[in-house]
This record gives structure tokens, C-alpha cells and sequence, in this order.
């Protein structure tokens, strides 16, 4: 997945949906970032979460009574 | 006492010779800014340094103890803010060039708690830029010298802070946590840094990298201070919604109980793999001196903590990406590069990915919770390795070649993915004088526990009088 997206395909994607165009010289540095997280992110695709909701954000870690 | 000594005493001890009125908070606060001119260009930790507010301050403690209106074991002692967070009439870089002349107009909630204990702000402290990184090198200001060599990194983000406090550059500081912020310049520098649980400590006014991922924290030379700090920056607070409703406990009194058959879990996998030899070490030996107290040490496994690092970088670079958006569409090239193209790489995060990382949060966390159902704490390195030389950018550890950053945050994020309180002590010295970090996890607000297992282990530890040589 991310490991086969081209430095021009980031440039694309980044004007287009982020209206964020990156400097040529800044490219290589993402694309070794997105390929280095690459596997991680795939396996999270690939994980059963079918019984798992999101974490609640922006309330404490449920709280013990104590 | 002579004055330059003062700033080699703990918080605990500086704080009971000013209640037995054998150390003036103005002279203890001399001592300091005396001891930031002599060597702060050496060190290179402060980014302003606040000399007549902190005189005016410790004077102001002076006679307030005096008068015998003393506000508690903080009051007159000097300490020092990463530059982060907010301090009114003050400026606040964030170590950014962008933000080189913010003035904010109010106090971040813990820069107003520490403040109301009475203790002295110094200035502000060094850091990576806008805390994303974990190294300390910042392109823009300099990069703090780590105490113990100093062509070696203090780690990261709170550089400044870890420096500080190993320095004799202020009794002690605050950092803050988003990915090990905290507790990689502790290891790294050779100090205690305390990441109590999401929600103990207020964020408001400091400002965000990840809103889920952050939290503030003491960095100090003792556990014993740890624990003062916090009893000052803990408690609800109306202007964060994530902080916890009930009241925190006496940790002092918490910290001082017996360790004795307490049960901590080594988990194996990710925290002792690849590790530097002289770490594997030192931990070890650190797991076998608790042993010694009577702990009770067992292996313990964490389902699913293979993906945490996955999962935390899928949160931090959507939720860095969301905050740094607007000003990355004017100011894109004020931003240092390494940290630029960190956040840029957040708009190929999915919300797939964002909500899929937000579910393992939700495993994850189980699974240390369902460990820590049986055992008191865990026991792991800090960092896998020791502090790198500035320049590194990849090092190698088992015939692996990796980033410096993935090194250095491996052990550290996956509790602040699942909000769990951990505290990192000195355990000892590499083979080439770097120190080492203990780490210890706890129960969800149990920060007691780790506390007191944290004293147990530090008055027995090799790190006990250790000192870095003097610049």
C-alpha cells in the first residue's frame, strides 16, 4: 500500500485533499516515513476489530474507585 | 551552607533546611542563576533565563516564610518550564521560530499550580522543536549538551528540562509526554522523569502535539521530589475535561510503604528485544536489586502490544497534522525539516487508520490492565539504548539499522497509547558512562506504587551519588 506511492503520487494527494503542496526536497524524507510505518499500519487493516469500538478521547482512562 | 552547594540538593533536602530556616529561598535561588551563568553556555539548556522575576519571587518566600505563612515543601525552591508551556507576560518559542516572540497571556494550569505551592520559576527550557521529536536537536536554537558527554543528544522532546535538572541548573522541571517526552531525556540524562496517568495532570495552556497522547510530568533528581511535584500538579482541573475527578492522594505518605512481596511482571516481548547490551544489563540487575527487597519478579505477556507502536504513530500524525494544518499552510518553511516532514506524512494517515489505532488503544490497554489484575507494576528499559551522538541519525543494535527516533520511543509510547502511569529512575552507567533508565508501569491513577517502588529501588541503586563530571 503505501510502500508503492510514488513521490509525485504524494505531491498529487497532498494538493488535492490537504491543499498542502510539499517541497520537492521533503518528498523522499515522507515517503521513507510512510514506508517504514507501511507494515505497521497494514497489519491494523488486517486486524479483527470486529468487536472492539474506538477509545473514548478526551475523558480519563476509566477510573477505579478508589 | 556555601551557596554553590545548594544547587546540588534535592528538592526534598533544599525543601527541609528552608522549613528549619538554614537555607533562604533567595539564597538557594543565587546559588542557582550563579551556577546558569557560570555554565548554561556549556549546557545550553535554558532559552530564557528569568533572573529578576526569580529573585523577586524567592524574596517574596522569603518573607512569606518568615511571617510563617510557609505554602508547602515547594515554596522557595527554584525550578524551570519546558518551553511549551504557557507563562503569562513571558515568551513562549514552543522551539519554534514561528512562535519566537508569543508572549501568552496566561499561565498554563501547572506553571499557576507551581506558582500557587511557591515555588520560583528560573525560565524556560530548551526542547525539540514544537515537542515532536525525541532526540532534542533542534535546527532552530541549538541542541542542550547531555551532562554525562557532550557530544552525545539529551533526548527528547523535553531536552532542556533533562539537562536542567542533571546540570544543577534548577532544582527541578517540567517536561512534557507525548511519545516518551518525559522519561527518554531522564533516561538519557540520568534523572527520575515521572508520566503519571492520562488525565492526573492538567494540560490546559501547554500546547498541544497529539491531544490524546500528551501529558506533563516532573523531572527530577529523586523519586522523593517526583512525588512533591506531582502533589503540586495533580487534580481536576475545569479547563481540561480529560483530568480525573477524584482527589489525589498523599504521595509522600503512599510512597513510603514496604515493598515486600509486591508483584512485577517483565514483559519480554517488544521491551527486552534488541536491546544495547549495557541496557540489558543494567535493567536487569536493577529487576535482580528489587528482588532483593522482597519483590516478587514473574514474565508477564501483553497481547496485541506488537501493534502499539502502529497505532501511535497513526494517532500522533493525525492529531499533529490537525493542529500544525493551518500554520503548515503559510509557514510551512519556518518549520525545522525533520519535524515538517514528520507532521506532512499525517495527511497519508487514513481516518481508517486513525479509528483502527483508536481500537487497538482500546486492546492494548486491556491487556495491560488485565496484567496489572495480577501483578503491582511492570518492569522494562526506558530506552533501548543510550544516549546517541548528536549527528546519529540511524543506529544499530542485534545487526538491526534503524531511525534514532524509533530506538529511543519503543518502550516509552505504548503507555501513552494506553494512559498508564510510568516513572523512569537511573539504573546505571554504560561501559561508556551513559546512563541508563529504569521504567516502571502502574495501574491506572496508582502512581503510588511506582513511587514507592521507585524510592525502594533508587536508595539501593549503583546511580545513587553518581554525578556527571562538572564543564
Amino acid at each position: 500500500m503505501m510502500s508503492s506511492l510514488s513521490p509525485a503520487l504524494l505531491q498529487d494527494i497532498a494538493e488535492a485533499l490537504a491543499r498542502l503542496p510539499i517541497a520537492p526536497e521533503d518528498l523522499p524524507l515522507i515517503q521513507a516515513q510512510l514506508e517504514a510505518q507501511a507494515e505497521g499500519l497494514g497489519r491494523l487493516d488486517a486486524l479483527d476489530l470486529s468487536r472492539v469500538e474506538p477509545a473514548t478521547v478526551l475523558l480519563p482512562p476509566a477510573e477505579a474507585s478508589r | 551552607m556555601s551557596a554553590p552547594d545548594a544547587t546540588a540538593l534535592s528538592v526534598t533536602e533544599a525543601a527541609r533546611l528552608i522549613a528549619g530556616r538554614e537555607l533562604s529561598p533567595l539564597e538557594l535561588t543565587r546559588a542557582y542563576l550563579d551556577r546558569i551563568r557560570r555554565t548554561d553556555g556549556h549546557h545550553g539548556a535554558y532559552m530564557t533565563v528569568l533572573e529578576a522575576g526569580a529573585l523577586a519571587s524567592a524574596a517574596a518566600a522569603e518573607r512569606e516564610i518568615a511571617a510563617g505563612r510557609s505554602r508547602g515543601p515547594l515554596h522557595g525552591i527554584p525550578i524551570a518550564l519546558k518551553d511549551l508551556i504557557q507563562t503569562k507576560g513571558i515568551r513562549t518559542t514552543c522551539g519554534s521560530t514561528i512562535l519566537k516572540d508569543w508572549v501568552p497571556d496566561a499561565d498554563a494550569a501547572v506553571a499557576r499550580r507551581l506558582q500557587e505551592a511557591g515555588a520560583v520559576l528560573l525560565g524556560k527550557l530548551h526542547l525539540h522543536e514544537f515537542a515532536f521529536g525525541p532526540t532534542g536537536v533542534n535546527p532552530h536554537y541549538g541542541t542542550p549538551r547531555n551532562p554525562w558527554d557532550p557530544a552525545r543528544m539529551p533526548g527528547g522532546s523535553s531536552s532542556g528540562s533533562g539537562v536542567a535538572v542533571r546540570a544543577g541548573l534548577a532544582a527541578a522541571a517540567l517536561g512534557t509526554d507525548t511519545g516518551g517526552s518525559v522519561r527518554i531525556p531522564a533516561s538519557l540524562c540520568g534523572i527520575v522523569g515521572l508520566k503519571a496517568t492520562y488525565g492526573r495532570v492538567s494540560r490546559a495552556g501547554v500546547l498541544p502535539l497529539a491531544w490524546t497522547l500528551d501529558h506533563v510530568g516532573p523531572m527530577t533528581r529523586t523519586v522523593a521530589d517526583a512525588a512533591l511535584l506531582l502533589q503540586a500538579l495533580a487534580g481536576q482541573d475545569p479547563a481540561d475535561p480529560s483530568t480525573a475527578v477524584p482527589p489525589p492522594p498523599d504521595y509522600r505518605a503512599a510512597m513510603q510503604g514496604e515493598v515486600r512481596g509486591l508483584r512485577v511482571g517483565m514483559p519480554r516481548e517488544v521491551f527486552f528485544e534488541r536491546l544495547d547490551p549495557d541496557v540489558e544489563a543494567g535493567v536487569l540487575a536493577a529487576a535482580r536489586a528489587l528482588e532483593g527487597l522482597g519483590v516478587v519478579l514473574e514474565e508477564v505477556a501483553l497481547p496485541g502490544i506488537g501493534d502499539a507502536a502502529a497505532a501511535t504513530f497513526a494517532i500522533i500524525a493525525a492529531e499533529s497534522m490537525a493542529y500544525h494544518g493551518p500554520l503548515l499552510r503559510t509557514q510551512a518553511a519556518a518549520y525545522g525539516q525533520d519535524v515538517r516532514t514528520r507532521l506532512l506524512a499525517g495527511q497519508f494517515v487514513l481516518a481508517t487508520h486513525y479509528i483502527n489505532a483508536q481500537r487497538v488503544r482500546q486492546v492494548v490497554r486491556a491487556a495491560v490492565d488485565g496484567v496489572l489484575s495480577r501483578v503491582d507494576a511492570l518492569l522494562l528499559p526506558t530506552t533501548p539504548i543510550v544516549a546517541p551522538r548528536i549527528e546519529e541519525q540511524e543506529a544499530t543494535v542485534g545487526g538491526i539499522r534503524q531511525d534514532v527516533c524509533a530506538w529511543l520511543t519503543r518502550c516509552t509510547r505504548p503507555f501513552n497509547l494506553t494512559g498508564h502511569p510510568a516513572l523512569s529512575v537511573p539504573c546505571g552507567l554504560s561501559r561508556g558512562g551513559l546512563p541508563i533508565g529504569l521504567q516502571l508501569v502502574g495501574r491506572m491513577f496508582d502512581e503510588a506504587t511506582l513511587l514507592r517502588l521507585g524510592a525502594a529501588y533508587e536508595a539501593v541503586s549503583p546511580m545513587r551519588d553518581r554525578r556527571p563530571p562538572e564543564p
